[in-house]
This record gives structure tokens, sequence and C-alpha cells, in this order.
């Protein structure tokens, strides 16, 4: 533990209290007869046999959205005795792990017992991205001053921010290139992903100009599938089938001009910069401390931006910070070690919280980062809401 | 041209201003830049809305402001992620800090990919769309 970790004297009445007990998650696949909310009750049944719960315990639930399911689906398919907490927190790719602290102040409070969190997504066989944003509340100024002029998906959104880290600090696309191809190299290992073919430093750069300075293989996938967890109180957690792990911290941030990137006045300072001291400061630790990390990976370069606003290294240095094999699985810092947005599947980063769970049971496979005890995992979007979880596996 | 069924002309992606936004585009309709001003504390802000967040007051009012600006950053939209783009693909969507103290996101038109530069000095013109939509693009200034 850091020494800030062992100065603390006050113990955050949330620390440790919450445990993610189950995790469940469907084949990702590109192309799918299934809804997406059966995609999500699939995973949803697979958290809860993970945890050793009967659908019964459930009695809080976290869907994302907009998304497929509804309180009133999972009352209605898994016969739900008596729910008690049905939230939703629409912070785009930052929900479900934000989700995680909604989650964790209901157990840790005795509102609930085991809170499901849950996404489906036809992200490939059902609407894809520009449609599904329509639908989002928070794109309304986006929408009105935006997209008339030709600029609406995230790739485009968040390109003028990676265009300026590049003219600001020198990053390349070979930094890019570097996160695209580590993270394929993970997806492999992992063996459950959409992209299952190596791909090489040249085949990014020469992938085709989506939005300038992103290109095909620096964009996240549209993909199908289902990813669901279980927080429960962790004095519940204890006695169920898994090892277990808890959060140790947990935090969202919301950036200034939250719902317009243009009106913001740093472009590369978003709402995970105020997330993470608080997630440390519940948690005692530090970035040091972190075995493995999990970063939400919409784009390249929103994996080399969080590093920095999470304190791993300074501002401006995160291109040469993930280079020299430090990110894979046997480096210093291994991050998405699943293959993440950009090579397992698109399900708003559920995957990524599922992913340290299982590496802090040690339970990842080819995959398993050694001796993983504590690790961190990131949610990015909504045009730049943040959250970031602490997970650790308990003694 | 083919007599197949093919979709038709993609709609074009236009503003459904509000109640706080309509001096802005009717502004852009007239060739003018109108930005909302705070009636109390007499600042500037951009996207338009109901309370100065600054003062938290309520009452604003709306005026002509210069139209130059530098380049903060800019995209090159090779992908059209709306299909009404398809056929102007690719463009340049820069985001400009413009000398009335807020930012404007507008295409750029007539100069070259290479001399794009954060710093540029740009302004602000007017494109009429349809009858009531004007929509802002830049030029080198």
């Amino acid at each position: 533990m850091s020494d800030v970790g062992r100065r603390k004297s006050m113990t955050h009445p949330l620390r440790d209290k919450a445990a993610v007990s189950g995790i469940g998650e469907t084949a990702y696949t590109r192309g799918t007869p299934k809804s997406g909310l059966a995609l999500q009750l699939e995973a949803s049944l697979a958290a809860i046999e993970d945890a050793g719960l009967s659908p019964r315990d459930i009695d809080g639930v976290v869907p994302y959205f907009p998304g497929s399911g509804i309180a009133e689906d999972f009352a209605a398919n898994l016969g739900l005795p008596d729910l008690k907490l049905s939230v939703f927190v629409p912070m785009g790719g930052a929900s479900c792990v934000a989700a995680i602290q909604t989650a964790a102040m209901a157990v840790a409070t005795g509102v609930c017992n085991h809170v499901l969190i849950s996404v489906g997504r036809t992200g490939y066989s059902g609407a894809r991205v520009s449609t599904r944003l329509q639908q989002f509340p928070q794109f309304a100024l986006a929408a009105e001053f935006e997209a008339p002029i030709g600029m609406f998906a995230p790739a485009q959104l968040y390109a003028q921010g990676a265009r300026r880290h590049m003219a600001l600090y020198g990053t390349t696309a070979r930094h890019f290139a570097e996160i695209a191809v580590v993270t394929r190299q993970h997806a492999i290992l992992n063996g459950n992903v959409v992209m299952n073919k190596p791909l090489t430093v040249e085949e990014h750069h020469a992938s085709r100009m989506i939005a300038d300075p992103f290109r095909l293989f620096d964009c996240s996938l549209e993909s199908d599938g289902g990813a669901a967890i279980i927080v429960s109180a962790a004095d519940q957690a204890r006695d169920l089938r898994k090892p277990l792990v808890t959060v140790m911290g947990v935090a969202e941030g919301h950036p200034e001009s939250p719902a317009s990137i243009a009106q913001r006045p740093d472009l590369l300072e978003f709402g995970l910069a105020r997330a993470a001291p608080r997630a440390y400061a519940m948690a005692g630790v530090g970035p040091q401390d972190m075995d493995l990390a999990e970063i939400y990976d919409c784009f390249t370069f929103t994996v080399i931006n969080q590093l920095e606003l999470l304190g791993f290294c300074k501002k401006g240095e995160g291109g040469p910070f993930i280079m020299d094999g430090r990110i894979k699985v046997g480096g210093d810092l291994p991050l998405n070690t699943h293959g993440g947005l950009l090579s397992q599947g698109h399900v708003v980063g559920l995957n990524h919280v599922i992913e340290l769970t299982r590496q802090l049971r040690r339970d990842a496979g080819k995959a398993q980062v050694k001796d993983a005890e504590l690790g961190l995992v990131t949610g990015y979007g909504d045009m730049g809401d943040g959250a970031v979880a602490i997970l650790r596996r308990a003694a | 041209m083919s007599t197949t069924a093919s979709p038709s002309v993609p709609e074009r992606p236009l503003p459904t201003p509000t109640r706080e936004s309509q001096p802005y585009w009717d502004g852009l309709r007239e060739g003018r830049f109108m930005l909302q001003h705070c009636s109390a504390c007499g600042r500037v802000r951009h996207y338009p809305r109901p309370v100065c967040p600054h003062c938290f007051s309520m009452e604003s009012a709306y005026k002509e402001m210069p139209t130059g600006g530098i380049i903060h950053s800019w995209t090159v939209c090779h992908h059209p992620f709306n299909f009404y783009f398809k056929a102007t693909a690719p463009y340049v969507v820069a985001l400009v800090d413009m000398d009335a103290g807020v930012r404007v996101n507008a295409q750029i038109r007539g100069i070259a990919e290479g001399d794009l530069a954060i710093g540029k000095r740009v302004r602000l013109a007017f494109e009429p769309v349809t009858k009531d939509v004007t929509l802002p693009y830049f030029v080198a200034g």
C-alpha cells in the first residue's frame, strides 16, 4: 500500500463495503438473431449463476440507458419478487462504472443486497452509433449546433482533442497504433472476441481515415453482445461462490461544459480528472499501486488521455508512456487485458469491469496478470463524463 | 439515373432552435453573428441557455459580435456517419476560438488541408441552406 494509504486515518464509509460478486457475458459477435434485451438477460442470468445466487435474490437493477432493458423487463423476465431500486445512470460510456458507485451506495446502506448492472447491445446488427446517439437527451446541443455542420459521431467530436494533443505534445499515430496492436494481442489471449487475428502497426497505419487523426483501427467496434455484473454487500458476498473482490474506491466526475466538448476550456480535461482523486482518496491508494488497469477505449487516443488524467504519467506524456511493452501482459502496467472495446466487443465498458474482476480472481486464463491484487477500471463517455472504480482481491 | 428502388436524397440534418437559441439562428439568417449576453453581469455565453452560470440571472439579450477567430483544433471528416455528407466528404470541421469569447464549430472552406494549423486566423461566413436556416462556415481571415 502507498504512503498515502498508510497515513489515511479516516476510512471512507463506502470503502470495501461492496463487492463485485458475479460476472456474466454473452459471446461477442458481429451479427446475432437475438434482441438487445435477450442478450442483456442472457448475460444477467450468467452473472447471477456466477455469483451462486438465484434471480429471486436480485433486489436492485441499473440497466444501461438508453439501451435495451428497463426495470420492468427484469421484473417480468426474472420474476423479481421485491425490487427495491431501479435507476439509470445516463453517462454514456461512463455509465457502467458510475453505476458501481450507485450500487455500492445502495448495498452499503442496506437499501439493497444484490444490484444487477447490465448492458445488452445490437450495435452491429441493430442501430449504429449515430442513430443511437440521437436517443440521448445529453446530445441535444450537439444535434442543434454540430450535426448540421457534419459533426455528430463520437469519432468526429473527439478527434479535435486528439489533434490538439498531437500538436501540443508531439503524440503520434505510432502511439495510437501501440494501443491498437497490444489490445489486439490481448484479445487473442481471451478468445471470446470479435477481432481474433493479429494486427500490425503497418496495418493500423494503412487503415482508412475515419475522422483525422482517427483511423479505422483507432475506433472501437460496433458489435453485438451482452454483459452484466452483480454488486453485493461485501459481508454477504463473502459467502458466495467466487473469491471476494471488493470495491475499494469508486467515483464519477463531470466536466466543465458537460454537454458540449466545443465550449470546454480544455478539450483534454474531462470528468475523470475530478473522479480519479476522489476514488484514490476513498481507496487510500494511488496509481503507482495498480497491478493492472482496464481503461475505457472508445478510441486509442482516449486511453492515452485517461492515463494522464489518472496520474500514471504527466500531462502530455501518455504517448511515450505506453510504449516499449509497458502495457502488455507481463509489462509494468498491463492494460485492457481482454481486448477492450477496440478488439473484444462494445458493451459500454462493462466488459472492462468483468475482466478486472476475473483478473483479481486469478481466473483470466492466458491473459492472467501474475499475482494481481489491485486494479482500476474506467468509464468515459457522453462528451466527457468519467468514472473510475478501484477493485481489490480481498485477503 | 437508376430506375430501381434507390434511397431518396438523404435529408440534411438541420437545427431545431429552442426558445433560448432562436435569436442566434435568426441572426445567422440575417448575416449577423449574434450571441447571448447576461443582462446582469454582461458575460457572453454559448451555447444559449436560460440561466447565466456566473451570476444566475435569467435576464439576457443578444448582441452582434465580431466574426474573426483563430483555429483551436480541427478534424478532417472522411467517413460520413450521416449519409447526407457522403457527397461532400472529406470535409474539414474546425473548432475556432472566436474573438467574441466563445467557440464555434463549423466547416472550413478554401484552405488546403496542409495549411491548417492551430492559431491560424479565420473568419466566420454565412451559408443559407433553407429559407429558415443559415449555417456558419469559416474562410481564411
